[in-house]
C-alpha cells in the first residue's frame, strides 16, 4: 500500500539518489584518471610510436579536459547510452545485461542461505542464552565471520568440484538458458559468499532477540499464557524485524561488492569480473557503466528497505 | 617483449631445428617425452566435436590489423589463415595461402593459391590481398603500419598475383606475412561493418566466427568451404575466457574444459596428478630479461651494465623462477637457434667478484638503488624477488613499482620514461633482424632511452635485412649479438617452455616455438 508517508519516503530517497549517482561516478572517474596508466597505450598495440598513441588519444577523445570527458559520459548515460568499451568495442549496456544476472543469481542465492540458516540459528541461540547451544551457535558465527570468502571458495572447489565432482569448478550458465544448470553452477559460489553473511545474521538476530525477550512486554506475553514458540516466532521476529531488514540490506550491498573475489575464484563472468577487467585496462566506459548500475541497485535496495521499515513499524515516517 | 605481445615467429630459414637437439640443451627431454605429437595421433583424425578451451585473455580485437595483444593469436588463427605459414618446430616460413619470391632486392611477388574463399563466400584473390595490405599500411586504426613500412606500393599484376615494390630490401617480409599482416580479412565485410568489424571477424580460416561475449566466451564453428582438407577437423571451438591461469587449469581438471594453455611451471604438479590430462610442453623463444634505459644514470655506464650481467646467477634463476623448466639465456636467441653464437654465450659467467670490481671501477663501490618496473602477477613478483636478492649481493638495491603489463611497459618504453629498468620478457619476432631492430635501433620503441649505441651497430642492423643468404645473415647476427652483450645492453635471464594441460580426449596437438596453441590438427577422440 502506498500511503502518503511511504510516497514521501520514496520521493525523498529518489531525490537523494541524484547527487549520490553523480558523486559516485565523478569520484570513480577521477580516481581512474588519477591512476597511472593509459588505455591509449594498450589500444595502440605493441611497438607503437608516440605519434600513434597520440593519434589514438585524439580518436577516442581521451585528450579532452577531465570535466568535458565526464560531462560527455554523464550526458549519454542519462539518456541510457552507456557507450562502448574502449578495449573491445562491445556496448557497455550489453556487457552489463549479460553479467549482472550472473552476479544477481549468486547474491540472491547467498542471501537465501544466509537468511534461511542464519535466522533459525539466531533464534535458537536466543531462546536459550548462555546455554551450550547458544555457545555452539555463537562460535560457529564467529568462525563464519573470521573465514575469508576466497578461502572458503577454494576449499569448496577442492572438495565439491575437483575431489568429488558434484559441482562445476568454474563458469556460469544464464538462468534463462537452463535454470537447473544455472543453479548448479551458482551453488558453490553462493555458499562461499553466504558464510560470513550467515554468521552475521545469526549474531545480530540473537542479540536483538535476547534484548527483546528480556523486555517487559514479553513478560506480559508469558503472563497471558502464550507459548514460548509463539512468543519467539510471532512476536519476537516482528519486533526484531527492523533490525533484520537493516542487516539484510547491508548484507546484500556488501555481497554485491564481495562477488569480485568469489567471481575471480570461480571464473564467473559477472559484474565483479567486468569492473576488475575494466579497471585494469583503464577502460573508463566499462568501469563507469558498472558503477552507475551498481549505485542504482544499491539505491533501489535501500529504498525498498525504507518502505519495509514503515510497514513493520508504522512509527517510522 | 611482454606477456601481451604481438609477435613472434622466428625465422629459421634454411635450417631445420631438431626438437631433440633443443631438448638436449634444455634438459627438458623427460617432460617432452609425454608431449611428442605422436603420442596423441591415432590414425585418421575424426571430424566433428567441439573443443572447449580455457582462454587466457579477452582479445584486444578480432580484427588482426586493429588488435595489439600477443594473446590474440590463438583466437585469430582459428578464423584467419595467413599468406605465409611457419614450420611448427623451426618457425621457418613456408607458403600458406600464397607463395612468394624476390625477382630483385626491392620487389616481392605474392602468388595466391586458387579456390580460397572468405567466410562470406567472397574470393580471397589479388584484389583482396592488395586491399588488406593497403589497409594495414594506411588505415587510421591499423596497428601493423610499422611491420609493413618497407612497402612502397602494392600492385595487382594478375587475378591471383600481387607485386610489392619495396623502399628498401627487406628479407624479413615473408616472416612478417606469417603474422598479423598476413591474416586476410574479407574486404566486403570491412566495408559493410565499418568499425564494427573488430567484433565481426570474417577471414578464410578453418572456423568461422559465431559469437564473442567480452571476458566470457568466444565461439567458432567449422567453415564447410575451407580450402584445405588435411586440417580443421574440429566441428567447433568454444573458448571460455579465464585470465587467472590456476582457475583455468581447475576448469580443465574438473572436466568443464578440454584444454588450458600458457600454464606457469608452478602448476605442473597439478597437471601431472590429474589422470585425465596430458601435460604438453615444448620450447619457446620467450625470453625473460631485464631491459635497461640506457639514457639514465648510472645505466649509461657500460661497466655498471656489465656488472649486473656478471652478478646475475641465471642457473639459480631458472631453478627458482621456472622450477628448472627453462633454458639459461646468455643472449636473446636460444642455443638451438641458427644464428646462435656460442662464443657470446661465455661472456658473463656468474662472478660476484668481477661484478664488484666493475662497480668499483665505475665509482659505485658502495652500491646504488635502481627503480624497477614490474608486473603484479604472482610469477612476475616471484621473479622480481629472486633478482632483487641476487643483485643485493653486489650492493645494487632494487625498488619495484608493479602494475599491469600495458601500464608499466607503456611507462617504461613510452614518453614517460619511468623506471631505470624493466623486468619483463621478449617473445621474439618473425626474424632476428626485427628483434634487434626493435630493441636497439636509435629510435626504436623498445630502446627505452632512444640512445644510439654505436654507428657500427646501426649499420649492421640495416645489413641484416639486405641479404637472403643464410650464412651472410648468420655472420651479421653474430656481430650484432656480440656488440649487444659486450655492451651489456640487456640482461637476458631465461627462455621459458610452453606448458599446456590437455584432456586425453583431444588428439593431434603439436606445440610450436611461439608457445601459442594452434588448433588446425586437433581432433576429438571416440
Amino acid at each position: 500500500m502506498l500511503t502518503a508517508a511511504r510516497r514521501a519516503v520514496i520521493r525523498r530517497r529518489l531525490l537523494q539518489a541524484v547527487p549520490v549517482l553523480v558523486l559516485a561516478t565523478l569520484v570513480v572517474f577521477g580516481l581512474l584518471k588519477l591512476m597511472p596508466g593509459d588505455i591509449a597505450i594498450t589500444l595502440a598495440g605493441e611497438n607503437a610510436t608516440d605519434e600513434r598513441i597520440n593519434e589514438i588519444r585524439e580518436m577516442y577523445g581521451l585528450n579532452r579536459p577531465f570535466l568535458v570527458q565526464y560531462g560527455s559520459w554523464l550526458g549519454h548515460a542519462i539518456t541510457g547510452d552507456l557507450s562502448k568499451s574502449l578495449a573491445s568495442g562491445e556496448a557497455v549496456a550489453t556487457s552489463i545485461a549479460r553479467s549482472f544476472p550472473n552476479t544477481l543469481l549468486i547474491v540472491l542465492l547467498a542471501m537465501g542461505v544466509a537468511m534461511g540458516v542464519g535466522i533459525p540459528l539466531g533464534i535458537l541461540a536466543a531462546s536459550k542464552p548462555d546455554s551450550l547451544l547458544d555457545r555452539v551457535v555463537t562460535s560457529i558465527a564467529s568462525l563464519g565471520i573470521a573465514v575469508p570468502s576466497f578461502w572458503l571458495a577454494m576449499i569448496l572447489v577442492a572438495w565439491f568440484a575437483l575431489e568429488w565432482g558434484w559441482f562445476p569448478a568454474t563458469g556460469s550458465v544464464a538462468l534463462g538458458q537452463d535454470p537447473v544448470k544455472a543453479l548448479h553452477h551458482a551453488v558453490l559460489p553462493a555458499l562461499a559468499l553466504a558464510g560470513g553473511g550467515l554468521a552475521e545474521v545469526s549474531r545480530q538476530l540473537r542479540s536483538s532477540m535476547v534484548e527483546y525477550l528480556s523486555s517487559s512486554p514479553v513478560r506480559t506475553l508469558h503472563a497471558k499464557g502464550l507459548s514460548p514458540m509463539s512468543i519467539l516466532w510471532k512476536h519476537g521476529l516482528k519486533n526484531v524485524g527492523v533490525n533484520l531488514i537493516t542487516v539484510a540490506t547491508l548484507l546484500f550491498n556488501r555481497m554485491l561488492a564481495a562477488t569480485v573475489v568469489v567471481e575471480a575464484v570461480f571464473a564467473i563472468p559477472g559484474m565483479g569480473n567486468l569492473i576488475v577487467n575494466g579497471a585494469l585496462h583503464r577502460d573508463l566506459p566499462v568501469v563507469q557503466g558498472v558503477v552507475f548500475v551498481m549505485v542504482l541497485v544499491v539505491i533501489t535496495v535501500n529504498l525498498v528497505a525504507d518502505v519495509l521499515y514503515t510497514v513493520l513499524d508504522p512509527r517510522i515516517s | 617483449m611482454t606477456d601481451r605481445q604481438d609477435d613472434a615467429t622466428l625465422n629459421l630459414e634454411g635450417r631445420t631445428l631438431n626438437r631433440r637437439e633443443w631438448l638436449a640443451v634444455t634438459g627438458a627431454g623427460i617432460v617432452m617425452a609425454a608431449a611428442t605429437p605422436g603420442v596423441f595421433a591415432q590414425g585418421t583424425p575424426k571430424r566433428g566435436g567441439v573443443l572447449r578451451v580455457s582462454g587466457s585473455a579477452n582479445p584486444s580485437s578480432l580484427d588482426p590489423a586493429t588488435g595489439g595483444a600477443g594473446t590474440d593469436h590463438t583466437y585469430l588463427w582459428t578464423m584467419y589463415d595467413t599468406l605465409v605459414e611457419w614450420d611448427y618446430d623451426t618457425l621457418k616460413p613456408k607458403p600458406g595461402m600464397a607463395e612468394w619470391s624476390y625477382p630483385d632486392a626491392k620487389t616481392m611477388l605474392i602468388n595466391i593459391k586458387p579456390g580460397i574463399t572468405f567466410h562470406d563466400d567472397t574470393p580471397c584473390d589479388a584484389q583482396a590481398v592488395k586491399f588488406n595490405l593497403d589497409r594495414g599500411r594506411q588505415d587510421q586504426r591499423s596497428n601493423i603500419k610499422a611491420d609493413l613500412s618497407s612497402i612502397a606500393s602494392v600492385d595487382v599484376t594478375g587475378p591471383l598475383q600481387v607485386k610489392l615494390t619495396l623502399l628498401r630490401p627487406d628479407t624479413a617480409l615473408p616472416a612478417i606475412l606469417s603474422d598479423r599482416a598476413g591474416m586476410m580479412y574479407s574486404p566486403k565485410a570491412v566495408r559493410e561493418f565499418g568499425n564494427d568489424h573488430d567484433r565481426k571477424p570474417v577471414g578464410a580460416g578453418p572456423w568461422k566466427f559465431v559469437s564473442w561475449a567480452d571476458n566470457q566466451k568466444i565461439v567458432v564453428t567449422h567453415y564447410d568451404k575451407y580450402w584445405r582438407t588435411d586440417r580443421g577437423y574440429l566441428g567447433g571451438i568454444e573458448f571460455s575466457i579465464i585470465p587467472e591461469l590456476a582457475t583455468g587449469l581447475r576448469s580443465v581438471v574438473a572436466g568443464q574444459n578440454d584444454m588450458a594453455y600458457a600454464m606457469p611451471p608452478r602448476l605442473k604438479p597439478i597437471i601431472e596428478k590429474s589422470k585425465d590430462l596430458n601435460l604438453v610442453t615444448g620450447p619457446t623463444l620467450y625470453c625473460l630479461q631485464i631491459y635497461f634505459n640506457l639514457a639514465k644514470k648510472p645505466l649509461d655506464n657500460v661497466k655498471v651494465r656489465q656488472a649486473i650481467n656478471y652478478a646475475l646467477d641465471r642457473e639459480a634463476f631458472v631453478k627458482l623462477a621456472l622450477s628448472g623448466m627453462g633454458e639459461v639465456a646468455t643472449m636473446q636467441l636460444p642455443k638451438s637457434h641458427w644464428a646462435y653464437d656460442p662464443s657470446v654465450a661465455t661472456l658473463y659467467p656468474h662472478d660476484l667478484n668481477k661484478a664488484r670490481a666493475l662497480l668499483d671501477e665505475a665509482g659505485f663501490k658502495s652500491g646504488f638503488e635502481l627503480v624497477v618496473g614490474g608486473y603484479t602477477d604472482q610469477d612476475s613478483v616471484r621473479r622480481g624477488e629472486i633478482i632483487m636478492e641476487q643483485l643485493a649481493k653486489v650492493g645494487i638495491k632494487l625498488k619495484f613499482i608493479n602494475g599491469t603489463v600495458p601500464e608499466i611497459s607503456g611507462q617504461f618504453f613510452g614518453n614517460e620514461k619511468k623506471f631505470d629498468v624493466l623486468l619483463s620478457a621478449w617473445t621474439g619476432r618473425p626474424d632476428p633482424a626485427m628483434t634487434y631492430g626493435l630493441m636497439y635501433a636509435k629510435d626504436a620503441y623498445f630502446n627505452a632511452g632512444r640512445v644510439e649505441v654505436s654507428p657500427e651497430l646501426s649499420t649492421l642492423l640495416q645489413e641484416s635485412r639486405a641479404s637472403e643468404n643464410m650464412e651472410t645473415r648468420k655472420q651479421v647476427f653474430a656481430k650484432i649479438q656480440r656488440i649487444i652483450m659486450e655492451q651489456g645492453l640487456v640482461a637476458p635471464l631465461a627462455f621459458t617452455l610452453e606448458f599446456n594441460a590437455i584432456s586425453k580426449k583431444v588428439q593431434g596437438y603439436k606445440p610450436n616455438l611461439l608457445g601459442k596453441p594452434k588448433y588446425e590438427f586437433l581432433s576429438m577422440a571416440g
